[in-house]
């Protein structure tokens, strides 16, 4: 499943690289801040998990992600852009399974925002998950 | 072809499938009654609505095309 907010397997290096690359061209911004979401491999009773399935409703990913752009751009005024890239299907331990990318005219501003961004994204986006343990047993979360 | 009704989450699991239509709905609420006769397990999950990509927690009344989703508690991130 891949569109602008939702990437199919972990958010590849190539996908980081790239949105820095983009921000070569915006000099109006003076800093970036960048949040990675990495799959943690976690035991729970004694089993380890391994990967995440994560599964979305695309459709409203896409209207809640918006909202949460627009929420961010109207409190902080000097925040110039907004990425966000959220996994779908299986993504493995270590591996990264959200981007957010916020830019900003100065510092202070843009890791506030970026902050802010992953609060909502954690309380907004339809996003569910399900942990895989080694033994190939699962738990939703 | 009814109402469309998408399940997300553990609620896939639960049901067994993602997607299911329904005819002869013409409320949320009498949507609810269907899917729990379908899947009597669903009662012990909690779940949100969302109407045509727009949550809610009306008792709408549904029209055919119209797309209603079963939302777990969302777990991004």
């Amino acid at each position: 499943m891949e569109t602008d907010y939702l990437t199919a397997g972990p958010v590849s290096q190539m996908l980081i690289s790239k949105l820095v690359e983009k921000m070569s061209h915006k000099t109006d911004s003076g800093g970036h801040s960048i949040f990675l979401g990495q799959v943690r491999a976690d035991e729970i009773g004694g089993k380890k998990v391994k990967a995440i399935e994560y599964s979305a409703y695309a459709e409203l990913v896409s209207i809640e992600a918006e909202k949460i752009k627009k929420t961010i751009l109207s409190e902080f005024s000097d925040v110039r852009s907004i990425d966000i890239i959220h996994s779908t299907g299986v993504v493995n331990a270590g591996e990264i399974s959200l981007l957010v990318f916020v830019s900003a005219g100065h510092r202070l501003q843009s890791m506030q925002a970026c902050g802010k961004t992953v609060e909502l994204i954690k309380e907004k986006l339809p996003v569910w998950k399900k942990e895989i343990f080694e033994d190939d047993s699962h738990i939703w979360k | 072809m009814g109402v469309k009704v998408l399940f997300f989450g553990v609620l896939a699991e639960v049901s067994g499938t993602s997607i299911k239509h329904y005819n002869d709905v013409k409320t949320i609420n009498d949507l609810k009654l269907k899917i729990q006769d379908d899947f009597p397990e669903i009662v012990h999950y909690n779940f949100r609505i969302s109407f045509n990509s727009e949550i809610t927690d009306k008792n709408l009344i549904l029209k055919k095309g119209d797309e209603i989703a079963l939302m777990p508690p969302f777990a991004g991130g």
